[in-house]
């Protein structure tokens, strides 16, 4: 128990650690910081490789071995693995808490495959590479903090501790433009997490450990002086941060969080809306996107890989984690909201990336259409009142999981290709490229595979999410459907266009010709692992759906049985609308919408 | 059972032989390109291996299941082999997987699609030599006026050839509509790429461009048929299927089959069983799974949605536009990918899934495959281009058979898929060897050629007769005379029993007419008369063997395919006859537009009707081909002088009925509007209202700064300031000596007892002075 707990501390904490030995560096032994930091993030690799291996010999006499198969991650097992909470600040019950599950872990893999690439990708790198290495692993200790943890609290520290080296690194290391980005970077999230301050200390001041029944309270791994102090009698609520607890909390009968606060509606409302605009100013979601495109054009090639390969990924880990969970009576009133936001995005971010002029500004806008599938395959609550058949809505939630995965292999591998022509010939306009097919087909090659994968080829890792997120999405609306099937027309059309003008053609007519060098090594090594990672997803999807599935799946069936109770207290109430309680104007809409004639 | 389960395993390797040389090819090709022809070797072997394998497997399909006149009375009634091989995902009873779904027509399609592609394999040897070594490309002029010069591409011709041929047999073996879809968007993406394979050519890849996109905004469609199926009966698969959990759950064509019979709509109770299981006793219970949500009017979407994937695949009226711009691939790409196979993928699919198509979509599939052949037939007349012209010609065939399918036609129009695809690749190499000895596309460059190409133009002349459907009537003729005849027969069944829509079958019998004219134009010009273009003409030269080997080859098939084996009953539409399959509502009236109804395709067999229409067909024949004699053949009239009589109208077909230009106003530049507006809006709205604010927040923080120093800080420092003065002030006063302060005191105490005398006297006073 406490071994995981332990492996899962140092799988977070080795970054920041390998961070401080950097300080002692020389600043000019930048050859020896570069290596130190891959080696690093290939350590953390591994280790959270180590996840996902097959156990050792149960009864080892070596302990090391012993060790090595206790933190081995169990596919197959939809529960929390490794979660162990120790208290951390005692007076608010703030634990120090971690813990995986099969949601997170492909998150956590995710994480720290990528920040091996682009710790490699960071050679174009030159200027003061050692603080420039000590912010990029602080960074993924934060990254890494914010999956894994399952303390709210300790998440938000985390969540912010992501985000002033990502500050510094767009401020001080972006391109021209770089201060504009990064204030508005800062700003933009420091907005979400005010707004999610707001929500936690809504949640932690209605929350009370007490109400649960004791079996809840063991599920939720509060940490032994809690439990302690929960065993007690005494009139004074006992407050929680831990995020299980929340969740067991925001989906029991008389559910603390149904208490109305502001407008005639619950806590669970507003801090649903409160965390989701928070988590949705991450993903983007249009209209709060903006940020993006300057952010990703500023940053340097290493950074925006990570930006849109992980941090994006932090929005739509917080919706499934957090908002739906904690907050179900939320989900349920606003899902339309979600579904119309994820819609617009869609539609709106792959419109904006056809009219690019920018290669690197292109692939952003492409960004945010993807994770507009993210955020439509989260918010299709596709169970209707007397319809309590969720497979339709597994399907979505583990398509909009898997989109983010392979987005995060795809939109990594575009930034990447962006930054290889950049670092030749210094420009990004489309409209001066062409022709680098001739010079350079290997690269050529492997941006295909990976524009493909983005496309949502199918055999490449797009695909699986987006076709799971439209089924999914049809099922909670046909019209939603009807426009995000029609954005597949718009994806294509803005990559073959980009594809066409930047690879194919007779030849290059831009600047620096001269400068299109075949890739190096490094390079090659990198973009070829995006590209088999695509493929093999693409192929394999089960590799990533044997983790996932059952952890999502646990969710959608607790949310599931939440409603079917909270539609029969409903029908025993006798439909006296209590403000609090599913509206049954709404109720009706969605049940007459759901058995609409389609003829 | 024993040889029929080896089937789905000879198919499965049949399949993955051209996977593995792809991914050989594609991981070697650098290497490959440097030794020659090895990668054309790798490739042919291993289709020419599918075509083998396809063959045993047709083989003992047929030994165990043989071809009798009346197939009801044989020993074992016949089922589809399905099973899943792998699973990508499932969910619940949703199981989404690749699979196998064999039947007569799986059968043949693979023998057929594995042959073609190994004879066309062999042709690109020859055609594509050029890439073997460097390549002077004259249609491409570089910035300094040069032309391009690049290394070939041999390898990259195969591997995309290889991967063609993989996805193609999986799109037919597919058990699912999931994996219809995936190898759907396969042949797709090998299309353009093979499209553009001349990578340089600005033309090429913006022809590769308008097939994936027009083929997508297809799959738009194709994509919410399937999510409609999904998510009302809960699953893809055509026939039933397991679950990981053991589960039997049952399929599509099951769904369907319950809507037809709604009284015999069975309970979503546990183990109920359907009908097939019933009568074949080896297969188990079956579990219907989803919501049981489809009616008969979502089967009507879900069939139109589904067909327009096919529309665009197989290039129909509206999505026909990317066909003639695929052209710009190399000739034995068109002829595979372009004629043969990929483009009857759309009618394959048409075919497949014909139990779940109502009357109302039939009607659309008959409507639009009319207009098709029409428009597709009347565009061929004037183009120039012998390769657009073949072009319009597949466009116009696929319409046919669409039209076949329709009409209830499921024999006629498959029919018409297989002898197509024969007639019209030996069409296509022809062309391509023409191309290949003159270096030039235009027919009006060419002219004379038989002397110098016998081979190529007496096969040619074979298929160009082979697509007008010539042959004796009543008795036999080229493949194409009794596949057009099948389908006609339909039609005009269909025309007796629907009179409203009896214009189809006159523009059918029209465009039959249109097609013998062009077919026999094209050859005309090409190989007859007097050479237009000397130069063209004296290095013009028969083709090697490689080439001609398959020209022969087809030539053969697009004679006899029509045949039975003499001596038996075994023939294509025998054998496509085994795995018919009957639409929904067959021979059942529908309302809709009055009573629709499809005929039940044997009354189509009936003497009467075949005679009848064996006959107009032929004199439509004729008439088109004397009409190319008169014109280009002796030359007796001249053409120019009818174009300049009718000048408008051939404006119109040389613009092909204008719409590259429509649908550029209606969609292309609207939706790049909307796109610079979204990216407009995104800085001068959005971005506009986040910089302002910040701009107004710092204003604000300037305006408090300045509030702070005047008002706040002036507040304070004026009061510091006036105490100072106050103090200075009194300073004055303050001399140290006693005495002063005496004195002020006194003066003070004295100003006190003055002052206080005077309010408290005055008030006295004013007490006394009121009482």
């Amino acid at each position: 128990m406490v071994a995981g707990l332990v492996f899962l501390s140092i799988v977070v904490f080795l970054p920041a650690f390998g961070a401080l030995v950097l300080m002692f560096f020389p600043s000019h032994a930048e050859r020896a910081i570069r290596r130190t930091t891959l080696g690093v993030t290939l350590v953390v690799f591994l280790l959270t490789l180590r996840l996902v291996l097959p156990g050792l010999h149960a009864a080892s006499q070596n302990p090391l071995e012993q060790v090595l198969h206790d933190v081995r991650f169990a596919a197959g097992e939809p529960g929390y693995q490794h979660a162990y909470a120790v208290p951390w600040i005692s007076s608010f019950h703030i634990d120090y808490f971690l813990g995986v599950d099969g949601i997170s872990l492909p998150l956590v893999l995710l994480t720290s495959f990528l920040s091996v690439l682009a710790a490699a990708a960071s050679w174009s790198v030159t200027k003061h590479v050692k603080a420039y290495s000590i912010l990029f692993l602080l960074l993924e200790t934060g990254m890494l903090g914010v999956f894994l943890a399952l303390d709210f609290f300790l998440f938000y520290v985390f969540w912010e501790v992501m985000l002033l080296p990502m500050y510094f690194l767009i401020g001080v290391w972006g391109g021209p433009r770089r201060e504009y980005a990064a204030i508005k970077f800062f700003l933009f999230t420091l907005v979400g997490s005010v707004l999610m301050l707001i929500a936690i200390l809504l949640l932690y001041f209605a929350s009370d450990v007490r109400q649960l029944p004791e079996n809840a309270r063991r599920e939720s791994f509060l940490s032994q002086e809690v439990m302690v102090k929960s065993l007690a009698p005494s009139e004074k609520p006992l407050h929680t941060f831990n995020l299980i607890a929340l969740a067991k909390l925001g989906q029991m009968p008389d559910s603390p969080f149904q208490e109305p606060v502001l407008g005639g509606k619950s806590v669970a409302w507003w801090a649903f809306l409160l965390l989701l605009i928070g988590f949705l100013i991450k993903v983007p979601a249009v209209p709060v996107h903006t940020w993006l495109p300057d952010a990703h054009v500023e940053a340097p090639t290493p950074i925006s890989m990570i930006l849109a390969g992980i941090l994006l990924k932090m929005g739509g880990y917080g919706i499934i984690r957090i908002c739906y969970p904690i907050c179900p009576q939320g989900g349920y009133e606003l899902a339309w909201f979600v579904c119309l936001l994820g819609i617009v995005s869609m539609v709106y971010g792959a419109l904006a990336a056809m009219a690019q002029q920018d290669f690197k500004r292109l692939v952003a806008y492409s960004s945010v259409s993807h994770m507009g599938y993210v955020v439509l395959g989260l918010g299709a609550w596709s169970l209707m009142p007397g319809l309590y058949d969720p497979q339709y809505w597994k399907m979505g939630m583990n398509g909009a999981m898997f989109q983010m995965i392979a987005h995060g292999i795809s939109s990594a591998g575009m930034f990447f290709v962006v930054g290889v022509l950049y670092d030749r010939v210094h420009h990004r306009d489309l409209n001066q490229f062409g022709g680098i097919f001739g010079r350079m087909p290997v690269y050529t090659a492997l941006s295909i595979v990976i524009f493909f994968a983005a496309l949502g080829l199918p055999g490449l890792c797009g695909f699986v999410g987006e076709i799971l997120v439209i089924f999914a999405a049809f099922s909670y609306s046909r019209a939603l459907a009807v426009i995000g099937a029609s954005v597949m027309v718009l994806t294509a059309g803005y990559i073959l266009w980009t594809i066409r003008r930047v690879y194919l053609g007779a030849e290059y007519r831009g600047p620096h010709a001269e400068a299109l060098s075949p890739l190096t090594t490094r390079e090659f090594l990198i973009a070829a692992t995006l590209s088999v990672a695509a493929v093999v997803f693409g192929v394999y999807p089960q590799a990533i759906f044997r983790y996932m599935a059952p952890s999502v799946n646990r969710t959608i069936d607790e949310l599931a049985e939440w409603m079917k109770r909270e539609a029969n207290l409903h029908a025993a109430s006798g439909h006296i609308s209590h403000p609090s309680d599913l509206e049954s104007g709404q109720t009706e809409d969605l049940l007459s919408h759901r058995d609409a004639p389609s003829q | 059972m024993s040889s029929l389960s080896l089937v789905p395993q000879l198919l499965l390797i049949a399949w993955m032989l051209p996977l593995a040389s792809f991914v050989f090819i594609f991981l070697t090709g650098s290497f490959l390109d440097r030794r020659g022809r090895a990668s054309g070797f790798i490739a042919t072997a291993a289709i020419a291996g599918s075509f083998l394998l396809s063959v045993v497997a047709a083989a003992l399909w047929f030994g165990y299941y043989p071809l009798d006149s009346n197939h009801q009375a044989s020993s074992h009634p016949i089922r589809p082999l399905s099973g899943d091989w792998y699973t990508l995902a499932e969910f619940g009873s949703i199981k989404l997987a690749l699979g196998y779904y064999i039947d007569a027509l799986t059968l043949a399609m693979y023998v057929m699609v594995s042959f073609i592609a190994t004879l066309i394999h062999i042709y690109s040897f020859g055609y594509m030599h050029e890439e073997l070594h460097e390549v002077n490309d004259p249609q491409v002029i570089l910035g300094d006026g040069t032309t391009l010069r690049r290394p070939g591409r041999f390898a990259r011709f195969f591997q995309y050839l290889s991967l063609f041929g993989f996805s193609m047999l999986g799109l037919v073996i597919a058990n699912n509509l999931l994996m219809t879809f995936v190898f759907w968007e396969l042949v797709g993406i090998c299309s353009y790429f093979l499209i553009g394979f001349y990578v340089e050519r600005s033309s090429a890849t913006s022809a590769g461009n308008k097939a994936f996109i027009v083929n997508r905004v297809g799959d738009f469609g194709m994509v919410l048929g399937l999510a409609a199926l999904l998510t009302s009966c809960g699953t893809l698969h055509f026939d039933h299927y397991q679950t990981t959990n053991g589960a039997h759950y049952a399929g599509l064509f099951f769904y369907a089959k319950a809507i037809q019979h709604p009284a015999s709509e069975l309970e979503p109770a546990e183990g109920s069983r359907s009908e097939d299981s019933q009568s074949n006793p080896e297969t188990p219970p079956v579990t219907l799974s989803g919501p049981k949500g489809l009616t008969y009017g979502l089967l009507v979407l879900a069939g139109l949605a589904l067909l327009c994937g096919c529309l665009g695949k197989s290039a129909q009226f509206p999505l026909h536009v990317w066909l003639p711009d695929a052209m710009e691939g190399p000739t034995p790409v068109s002829a595979l990918i372009h004629a043969a196979t990929m483009v009857a993928a759309g009618v394959y699919l048409v075919g497949r899934i014909y139990p779940l198509l109502t009357p109302e979509v039939l009607i659309v599939v008959a409507v639009i495959g009319t207009i098709t052949l029409f428009m597709a037939a009347t565009i061929a007349l004037t183009a120039t281009d012998i390769k657009k012209v073949l072009a319009y010609s597949t466009i116009s065939q696929l319409g046919y058979m669409m039209l076949g399918l329709g009409t209830g036609g499921w024999v006629a129009g498959l029919f018409h898929l297989f002898t197509h695809a024969f007639f019209k690749a030996l069409l296509f190499l022809g062309s391509g060897s023409v191309i290949h000895a003159c270096g030039t596309n235009e027919m009006p460059q060419m002219g004379g050629l038989l002397r110098k190409m016998p081979w190529t133009a007496i096969t040619m002349l074979i298929g160009c007769l082979a697509i007008a459907g010539a042959g004796i009537p009543l008795w036999a003729g080229f493949s194409g005379y009794h596949s057009k005849d099948a389908i006609l027969a339909q039609v005009y069944l269909f025309h007796t029993t629907n009179r409203f829509l009896g214009w189809i079958y006159y523009l059918a019998l029209v465009s039959a007419a249109l097609t013998a004219f062009y077919m026999f134009r094209l050859w005309f010009l090409t190989f007859i008369g007097q050479p237009r273009n000397e130069h063209i003409f004296g290095h013009a030269h028969e083709s090697p063997k490689s080439m001609t080997v398959p020209l022969v080859v087809l030539a053969f098939f697009a004679v006899v395919a029509g045949w039975s084996v003499p001596g038996t009953h075994w023939s294509l539409s025998a054998l496509l006859e085994q795995a018919r399959v009957t639409p929904l509502l067959e021979n059942s009236q529908v309302p809709l537009f009055g009573n629709v109804v499809i005929p039940h395709e044997h009354e189509s067999h009936e003497a009467q009707i075949h005679q009848l229409v064996s006959l107009e067909a032929f004199t439509a024949g004729i008439l088109g081909f004397a009409i190319a004699v008169v014109f280009y053949g002796a030359r007796w009239l001249d053409p120019a002088k009818v174009c300049q009589r009718f000048f408008g109208l051939y404006r119109f077909l040389l613009n092909k009925w204008y719409f590259d230009e429509l649908y550029s106003r209606l969609f292309v530049r609207p939706v790049t509007w909307v796109a610079s507006v979204a990216a407009w809006i995104d800085r001068a709205v959005i971005d506009w209202t986040v910089d302002h604010a910040a701009v107004a927040v710092r204003s604000l923080a300037h305006l408090d700064d300045w509030l702070d120093r005047i008002l706040v800080d002036g507040a304070v420092n004026r009061l510091a300031a006036a105490i100072y003065g106050m103090g200075e002030w009194f300073r004055q006063w303050q001399t140290g000596r006693i005495r002063n302060y005496i004195l002020w005191i006194v003066v003070g105490l004295v100003s006190l007892f003055i002052l206080g005398s005077i309010y408290f006297g005055l008030g006295m006073h004013l007490v006394v002075g009121a009482s």
